[in-house]
């Protein structure tokens, strides 16, 4: 499958992969075989041949990935899909056919949809489609039992040896395969390849495992008589979430989003979301969500004339195993603070819980970020061998110090109209620019300014960190910037 | 290890205790000394599994001021703990801090705020304390540039940031501040310390404390163990 297209359009591009202590081409784009290559050669057979081909690395993990996706798309032709590996999808279209304006059109349809240069074949069953999309050669016509009987025994998809058992043999199409009597070919060939056989002409079944998307988890209730008291809509809330954690308990699975739709008498929609960071069953903790989300609104819940249906949907869920009622407090404690966190998330929006995240960053102000809570946990803080600040200005606050050296600590400085004799200093500590990070970083002509800290405490016992910005060979004035503030 | 002060000494000042509301004065100078006076409160129960502390804050801070992970692990506070909660409004950070209050299981709940913040009346202080009192926590409300109201809480400091003992080369040593109990419900008041960061105990110590727990003079050739923290003698051996 080609994902991207190479650069230069004219050129070959194959998929290599590694195969044992060679690497071979796994995937050959449409026209590779004009240029005298073929999949299974080796890369270095390959360049010999063709010395401007273009390579890329196989990923066979995300050719899955695109085949699944391609095998949902197929959903709009018939509900019944099944993968076909390495590389094919099977699909039943028993009845589906004339919704298209029949099988070619589908055809037609079908190939337009995967955008993929794709081989199609029509068959009566899966093994003989399967047989024909992959091994017939030249225009695909007339009667289905003839075109079968001209396949290639390599069509029976069986180890080398056998097939070449075969070949040797004199047989090297199905057909004559099929007029010999199954007995013989069994016991010398063994019966895969009986099985291979029968399954291809149709003999045998060769059903297909569909895919089957997991039903959305939903409830929903319709009432005789509008209501329209938010005590009310929360308590048949309730009774919803009990719904649908019944069908998540069957699953073993907990929701993380809700989404509550309410149908007004008038025909307007009203759409509430609560999120949780640990997956849950229970109702009572989502219920106090809604009551949060209802409360922090901008506009009120209108009920107008009344509510006259409801809907729950959890479209966001993941593993929860059945658990029993812990009696542990460790563990309650941990779910009343995710509880909190939830609530508080509801209120103040995701973003406003925040925790600290350590990065891999050589400046002090990119060496953590403030990541919202729900984007998971952080890694440790290792605590660094030159002292840092308990708060850091974001940005720096610029002042204006004098130095008693051009290369030493401030003498003094002037902070918001307040000036601070130093009395004590330490420093300073060199830290460079991330040069590495910018395009032209690494020039001289481009230099970036190195940054020089100093500790110092002034008179009455403050302790700043304060840095000069840039050396005095990078520049003839430099500029001093306040960046935290020591306990 | 632990400095025993002798009697004629004003002893340490009264831990926060835990299951109460504090409240902490302190200056825009003073902030990270009083951030350091709370982190000193707050890492001393130290356990495998360390219960978070809520860092409950205005959105747009005045100050524009950020907490420094690095700096908080060098004081020996592990900021995987720390959960930071930005609030739009002082209301809503006054409800966010009640909420967490509320919360059993949480090490300590701090409200972060400044200037003169009208909602936080006696009603409100008073919801803290029953809040922390049912739920046990630790709840600090830190008042930057505030004037001292009357409030439902167990204690008020003021802290502000003092010169600290120079280390060698005139370099800026530990962490020193002046902690002024300004208000203690059923106690002494008006007390006031002195008091410098244990660069290897942690926590803050008065400087006559600090005093007892230097390693003795050496002596001939005898080795100084006083220096090693228990655990590591096998190592140093």
């Amino acid at each position: 499958m080609k994902r991207t297209a190479p650069p230069d359009a004219d050129l070959p591009f194959a998929l290599v992969a590694r195969v044992g202590q060679a690497l071979r081409l796994a995937a050959l784009e449409k026209d590779g075989a004009s240029h005298g290559l073929a999949v299974g050669m080796t890369l270095a057979d390959a360049r010999a041949r063709c010395p401007d081909l273009l390579t890329a690395p196989h990923d066979p993990v995300e050719d899955g990935k695109l085949l699944a996706a391609l095998a949902g798309r197929m959903a709009r032709f018939t509900p019944m899909v099944a993968l076909d590996p390495p590389d094919g999808l099977v699909l039943d279209i028993t009845g589906c056919a004339h919704l298209f304006g029949g099988e070619a059109a589908l055809t037609r349809l079908a190939m337009a949809e995967a955008g993929l240069s794709a081989r199609p074949a029509l068959a009566s069953h899966a093994a003989a489609a399967r047989a024909l999309a992959r091994f017939e050669r030249g225009q695909a016509g007339g009667e289905e039992g003839l075109r079968i009987r001209a396949l290639p025994i390599a069509a029976l998809e069986l180890p080398e040896a056998s097939l070449s058992g075969l070949r040797r043999a004199g047989l090297k199409q199905l057909g004559d395969l099929a007029s010999r009597p199954m007995g013989s070919l069994a016991a010398r060939f063994g019966e895969e390849a009986v099985a291979k056989l029968r399954a291809i002409l149709g003999e045998a079944g060769s059903p297909i495992t569909a895919r089957t998307a997991a039903p959305p988890i939903r409830a929903d209730i319709r009432f005789a008589e509008p209501i329209g008291r938010t005590q009310d809509v929360l308590e048949v809330a309730e009774t919803l979430l009990e719904d649908t954690a019944r069908q998540m308990e069957a699953r073993r699975i907990g929701g993380r989003r809700f989404v509550l739709r309410l149908e007004r008498a008038d025909g307007a929609l009203r759409h509430l979301a609560v999120e949780t960071a640990l997956p849950t069953r229970d109702a009572a903790p989502v219920v106090r969500l809604l009551r949060e989300r209802l409360e922090s609104l901008a506009d009120p819940l209108d009920p107008g004339f009344g509510f006259d249906a409801m809907a729950l949907a959890v479209p966001r869920h993941e593993p929860l195993a059945a658990r029993q009622t812990s009696s542990e407090t460790e563990d309650r404690e941990e779910e009343t603070i995710a509880a909190l966190l939830d609530r508080l998330a509801t209120r103040l929006g995701e973003d406003a819980i925040l925790r600290l995240h350590p990065r891999d960053r050589h400046s002090p102000e990119k060496a953590q970020a403030l990541v919202a809570a729900a984007r998971g946990l952080p890694g440790a803080t290792q605590a660094p061998a030159l002292p840092r600040p308990l708060f850091l200005f974001d940005p720096p606050q610029e002042v204006s110090a004098i130095a008693g050296v051009p290369d030493g600590p401030p003498l003094r400085f002037t902070w918001r109209g307040r000036a601070h004799e130093v009395r004590l200093a330490e420093g300073p500590e060199r830290i460079a620019p991330e040069w590495w990070r910018h395009a032209l970083g690494h020039l001289p002509e481009t230099p970036l300014l190195t940054r020089d800290y100093y500790r110092v405490e002034d008179g009455a016992g403050t302790r700043f960190w304060l840095f000069r910005h840039g050396l005095f060979e990078e520049q003839t004035h430099p500029r001093w910037y306040l960046h935290g503030l020591f306990s | 290890m632990v400095p025993q002060p002798s009697p004629s000494r004003v002893p340490l000042p009264p831990p926060l205790a835990a299951g109460h509301l504090h409240e902490i004065h302190a200056d825009a100078d003073g902030w990270a000394a009083a951030l350091g006076f709370v982190l000193a409160a707050v890492t001393g129960a130290q356990k495998p599994t360390a219960p978070p502390i809520v860092l409950v804050r205005a959105a747009k801070t005045r100050q524009g001021l950020q907490p420094c992970g690095a700096g908080w692990a060098q004081l020996g506070f592990d900021s995987r703990r720390l959960v930071i909660v930005e609030t739009p409004d002082s209301l809503a950070l006054l409800r966010a801090g009640l909420d967490a209050a509320r919360c059993p299981g949480l090490a300590a709940v701090v409200l972060e705020t400044w200037g003169p913040l009208p909602d936080y009346d006696l009603t409100a202080s008073r919801r803290l304390v029953l809040a922390a009192e049912r739920s046990g926590a630790l709840v600090i409300v830190l008042r930057g540039d505030a004037p001292p109201r009357a409030s439902a809480a167990q204690t008020r400091w003021r802290i502000a940031s003092a010169p600290s003992i120079a280390l060698a080369a005139q370099a800026p040593g530990h962490a020193a501040l002046t902690a002024t109990l300004q208000r203690q419900r059923g106690g002494a008041s008006g007390l006031s310390w002195l008091l410098h960061r244990d660069g290897w105990q942690g926590g803050f110590h008065d400087k006559a404390s600090l005093a007892d727990v230097q390693p003795a003079p050496l002596s001939g050739a005898v080795v100084p163990f006083p220096a090693l923290r228990a655990g590591e003698t096998h190592r140093a051996a």
